[in-house]
């Protein structure tokens, strides 16, 4: 038995400020992609663009992206990400660019490892707390991440969402 | 997870500006970065710049992403050579000392032959904003890759427009060629943050510029640690014996002392 294989690129939306990340929808930089693709590598790569690709998941409150290419192609797709310089919506453009954090062969090993990368972000946000007040919020962020660990899988999501929120 | 490096981020005057893009490059990861000081003795300014403290002009360094420990900030000097008498050919020349890294950008064939086989620098850069107005020898490509020169394509101006983007393409490609991806690192110059890309970004942007994939992983990584080593034996002697300003010592004539020591 074949069946049809895709990779999973979880990629992370840097902006200069964070009023523009919450303007961001999974529409426009699925445009901004294809677009960056056919800048450069012209029809054959928009033809590729069109196998297989979408957005799956967008977070607007951290800036996190799934990207799903063919796994034939992704290589050739990837290698135009870092000429996306803005993303176009609502009439205004976004400066932005993509960070690449893990490729991955299904949205599951993906999402581990969003949450490890979340859990890391949260332990570097810890010394930079202004008041106590904020301090004991990422704390108990933190604390709810590692309890994570010892159940289930789909509990993940609930904790992921926890974390969205302090970012 | 290797360490990844940048070796040139263009120094500004602007604080503000340099502090975002070294903010931005610990958050993507990288561990050590460059500030690259340009230097054209054909203009009218014919002072080598002096580099800046880091530590007044930034405060406490950004932690690397992934790492505990603070990013590394180097110093970097680039000379725009386009007659012979533009560069000091002596090694441990005055002027070059305080900076951690040397690099020679070349305007004719002749000058960038000579500049491989003789000069006494780590990179020599590739501008990716004009076209080249000579081809690459390989005579001289492989004295430079024994010599443990490497040479230097930068991307962010790749990002700006069309034509540049031509030009950049066309120079790495060309290099690629007569290089075979040996002695090759890609850094970014980039004017601002977001002309910065995380290091996985990069990587695959060297199969664009005509790299295998474990050549476009070593541009980024273990060229880099090379430059550095190279640079470091470049200033001390040998990389065996390095000398170093003791507190309160006189400000000059350090170095030469040691020199003679050790020839005797």
């Amino acid at each position: 038995m074949v069946r049809v294989k895709s990779r999973y690129l979880l990629c992370e939306i840097n902006v200069t400020e964070r009023k523009y990340l919450l303007q961001l929808d999974d529409r426009a930089v699925a445009a901004a992609v294809r677009e960056a693709v056919g800048r450069i590598h012209g029809d054959y790569g928009e033809a590729l663009c069109n196998i297989r690709f979408s957005v799956k998941y967008l977070n607007a409150h951290t800036g996190i992206v799934f990207l799903r290419f063919s796994k034939r192609f992704y290589k050739l797709l990837w290698s135009a990400l870092p000429f996306l310089t803005c993303v176009k919506t609502r009439g205004q453009t976004i400066p932005c660019f993509l960070k690449c954090l893990h490729v991955g062969g299904t949205i599951q090993t993906c999402q581990k490892f969003l949450i490890k990368y979340n859990t890391q972000q949260l332990h570097r946000m810890l010394p930079n707390c202004k008041n106590e007040e904020e301090k004991e919020h990422v704390r108990k962020a933190i604390m709810n991440c590692s309890q994570a660990w010892g159940r289930k899988k789909d509990d993940d999501d609930e904790v992921r969402s926890e974390e969205d929120e302090e970012e | 997870m290797s360490v990844f490096m940048d070796l040139n981020v263009p120094f500004t005057d602007n604080h503000e500006l340099l502090q975002q893009l070294i903010q931005t490059a610990a958050h993507l990861g990288y561990s050590t970065v460059a500030i690259n000081y340009m230097f054209e003795p054909s203009a009218k300014n014919k002072q080598v710049p002096v580099p800046a403290d880091i530590s007044q002009l930034i405060g406490p360094l950004p932690l690397v992403q992934g790492r505990s420990r603070p990013i590394r900030v180097l110093h970097r000097l680039t000379v725009v050579v386009s007659d012979p008498a533009h560069f000091v050919t002596r090694a441990n020349a005055e002027e070059y000392r305080p900076f951690n890294l040397l690099a020679v950008q070349l305007t004719s064939e002749k000058l960038f032959h000579t500049a491989c086989l003789q000069y006494d620098v780590d990179i020599i850069s590739i501008p990716g904003t004009e076209k080249l107005p000579f081809f690459f020898k390989r005579a001289a490509i492989n004295g430079a890759a024994d010599r443990g020169v490497v040479f230097e394509v930068s991307y962010a101006a790749a990002l700006r427009d069309s034509t540049r983007r031509r030009y950049t393409i066309t120079n790495a490609l060309s290099l690629m060629e007569s290089c075979r991806g040996r002695g090759v690192i890609l850094c970014s110059a980039a004017e601002q943050a977001l002309e910065l890309r995380g290091p996985y970004d990069v990587i695959t942007l060297g199969v664009l510029f005509g790299l295998c994939d474990a050549d476009s992983k070593d541009c980024v990584s273990s060229s880099c640690r090379s430059v550095l080593l190279h640079a470091e034996t470049r200033r001390t002697a040998n990389g065996i014996v390095s000398t170093r300003r003791r507190e309160g010592a006189g400000p000059l004539g350090e170095a030469v002392s040691a020199k003679r020591a050790k020839v005797i």
